[in-house]
């Protein structure tokens, strides 16, 4: 990835902007400063703001900082980042049906994965005693609204 | 002497046994997070907001005292142990602290910062207690349409001075202020930006969530993605009790006055954050040392004068945010979700609307202090050994918290879901050089910029120009201009020379 594909993704994000623009409803209070104005001027500056992006990465004046000595990133980066967001996702398909801990201990793991940790017995082990441990403090302690730790409730 | 009698009424409140005890439990917790690598005081602040949400409103405010300062503390301790510094402004403290640190004075390098956080951060408080009431009474002057221009001010000073390019600080900004138009039009119920009325947008982007997400998962992801971080960093070894000798203090004491003096009022500035005065500080005690030859080799004055100036900046931004209901920093922009958590309305109507609560809070910032000199010293073993935790365990138990507490604040997996995409434009960020600051304080001002031109609009019966007509706005708003064109105007006329 460099620099133009990022000016590639701003520019995407202010197509959606400028999408969302139009369901925008004008308001029926008489005002000066209406519901879309503030939006309108936004989505205008950061277009202007993107264009002059894409220009400069183009011309090679913006900047990759895994280009600097010492910050590439080593193989297998791809995995890496997927195992971390993957934890989010488990976490997110799990938590309504399988209590807590499990789903954060696996979250844990992804995570641990995404910084070379095997995916084993102390993985899962240390994760469990993170996830149970805050789970006691904040849904039991301090009443965090946290629903179950597991799914035949406790 | 109105601000005197306020503050021990502040005093009584806040030396109450429990009230106390969640001081103790603030700087404790607040220290320990703030110590872990990587982590400053904004995200600290952030991943412990859940928690403050479930203690009552004064004894929260205590506690969030502690937690503020302990973060600060807790970032130099890092600093000096391992050279990770957890935000701008210990970046001196990591260069010089850890220099002193292989040299086996790691002792008098953590009691130098501590020491000098101890008076920064008393006089820095000394500093609000007094100025805070006259900003107060210029502030109450204000019409909408300063507002208006003051929070301008400050969009434009977090952009243009954070970071190394003004264009990319104007993207993250532009990106900000779009999250922050995210939702129902409070003042006409339209919904704005929210994907055929999503019921997860319809009540705003909650900042939590996007600081959460940029700096704890984005940071989380680039380190992941980079794969150089798994194994520990080295932790300098701590001989000895983390004291200072006379010689030490003689060359410690005018530092710690000269960095204070730095950071108040820099800090007190919109956008003069910590980094400035801890550079300013650094070089000052360079130019001024007698053995200047030190530095960069663990001089002490290197750690004592820019620690001062990075906590007495923490007492500096507290000034705007309080007196002016206006964040200068990504921290003071989660202090200022805490303050709406509570429903509270930052401003110059906070002193008179909530003055327990306020100078509750400011004397908590002494006891805080206090507490912090006192038990952080003797902690240091404990900190030292979490500062041995693999990356692997610290990061997962990090991303269970941030999962933990965005959940636990809203119990929608729609929260979550956005707090992993915020992490995905946080490493983008961080890999391609976006400030993030200008994200946070832009999520948060622009709506409240948009009402304070609503609210000027109305007064001047839709006259656009009694924003730049009004002396006060105009002045804010062509300084405003000033320094968003003053630095690329200034390059360009240098490369045409």
């Amino acid at each position: 990835m460099t620099p133009v594909h990022v000016g590639a993704i701003l520019a995407f994000f202010c197509a959606v902007a400028f999408w969302q623009l139009g369901d925008i409803s004008e308001s029926a209070i008489q005002m000066a400063v209406g519901p879309s104005a503030a939006p309108r001027a936004v989505v205008a500056f950061f277009a202007v703001v993107t264009v002059l992006y894409i220009v400069s990465a183009w011309r090679g004046r913006q900047v990759d900082e895994s280009a600097e000595p010492d910050q590439s990133a080593l193989p297998g980066s791809l995995l890496r980042m997927a195992s971390l967001f993957a934890g989010g996702l488990v976490f997110m398909g799990g938590v309504t049906w399988a209590g807590f801990v499990l789903p954060a201990t696996l979250c844990g793991m992804l995570v641990a994965r995404g910084f070379d940790a095997p995916l084993g017995a102390k993985s899962a082990l240390i994760c469990l005693g993170i996830a149970a441990s805050l789970w006691a403090l904040f849904a039991k302690v301090l009443g965090v609204g946290l629903g179950p730790a597991t799914p035949f409730g406790f | 002497m109105d601000a005197v009698q306020a503050l021990m009424g502040g005093f009584a409140n806040a030396l109450q046994p429990t009230t106390l005890m969640w001081g103790f439990v603030g700087c404790f917790v607040g220290t320990l997070v703030g110590v872990l690598p990587g982590i400053g005081p904004a995200l600290t602040i952030a991943l412990l907001l859940p928690l403050t949400y479930h203690v009552p409103a004064t004894s929260m405010f205590v506690m969030f005292a502690g937690i503020y300062y302990g973060a600060a503390y807790g970032g130099s301790t890092t600093s000096i142990l391992v050279r990770t510094p957890g935000e701008a402004g210990s970046m001196m403290t990591a260069l010089e602290g850890n220099q002193m640190a292989r040299r086996g004075r790691a002792g008098p390098a953590l009691a130098t910062a501590a020491i000098g956080s101890f008076i920064a951060g008393t006089v820095g408080t000394i500093a609000l207690t007094f100025f805070a009431p006259l900003v107060v009474d210029v502030a109450l002057a204000f019409g909408p349409a300063e507002y208006f221009s003051m929070m301008v001010l400050a969009l434009v000073a977090v952009t243009a001075v954070l970071g190394r390019s003004v264009l990319r600080g104007l993207v993250a900004l532009s990106l900000g202020a779009l999250f922050g138009l995210v939702g129902i039009d409070l003042q006409t119920g339209q919904a704005r930006f929210t994907f055929g009325h999503q019921p997860g947008l319809l009540d705003g982007i909650e900042m939590t969530i996007a600081i959460v997400g940029i700096f704890a998962v984005g940071e989380a992801a680039y380190l992941a993605w980079q794969g150089r971080s798994a194994q520990v960093g080295e932790v300098a070894t701590l001989k000895g009790p983390a004291m200072l000798s006379k010689a030490d203090f003689k060359r410690s004491w005018k530092p710690w006055l000269r960095g204070t003096f730095y950071g108040f009022p820099i800090g007190a500035m919109p956008a003069g954050g910590s980094d400035v005065p801890t550079l300013l500080s650094y070089y000052t005690e360079k130019k001024l040392s007698k053995n200047p030859e030190e530095f960069g080799h663990g001089a002490i004055e290197g750690v004592a004068g820019p620690e001062a100036a990075n906590n007495a900046a923490a007492a500096g931004v507290l000034m705007p945010l309080l007196t002016l209901g206006i964040p200068t920093s990504a921290t003071a922009a989660v202090m200022l979700s805490a303050f709406q958590g509570y429903g509270i309305q930052t401003g110059p109507g906070l002193f008179s609307s909530q003055s327990t609560l306020v100078w509750t809070l400011i004397a908590s910032l002494y006891i805080g202090n206090a507490i912090l000199l006192v038990l952080n010293l003797p902690l240091i073993s404990l900190w030292v050994k979490l500062l041995k935790i693999p990356p692997p365990w610290l990061y997962a138990g990090i991303l269970i918290i941030s999962t933990l507490g965005v959940y636990g604040a809203s119990n929608s997996l729609f929260s979550v879901g956005l707090l992993y995409a915020f992490g995905l434009l946080g490493y983008l960020m961080r890999r391609f050089d976006f400030p993030a600051p200008p994200v946070i304080v832009g999520l948060i001002l622009t709506p409240m910029a948009e009402q304070s031109l609503r609210q000027a609009l109305t007064i001047s019966q839709g006259d656009f120009s009694a924003l730049v007509t009004r002396p006060l706005s105009g002045t804010l708003l062509a300084i405003a201009a000033l320094m968003l064109v003053g630095g690329p105007l200034w390059r360009y006329l240098n490369r045409s020379r």
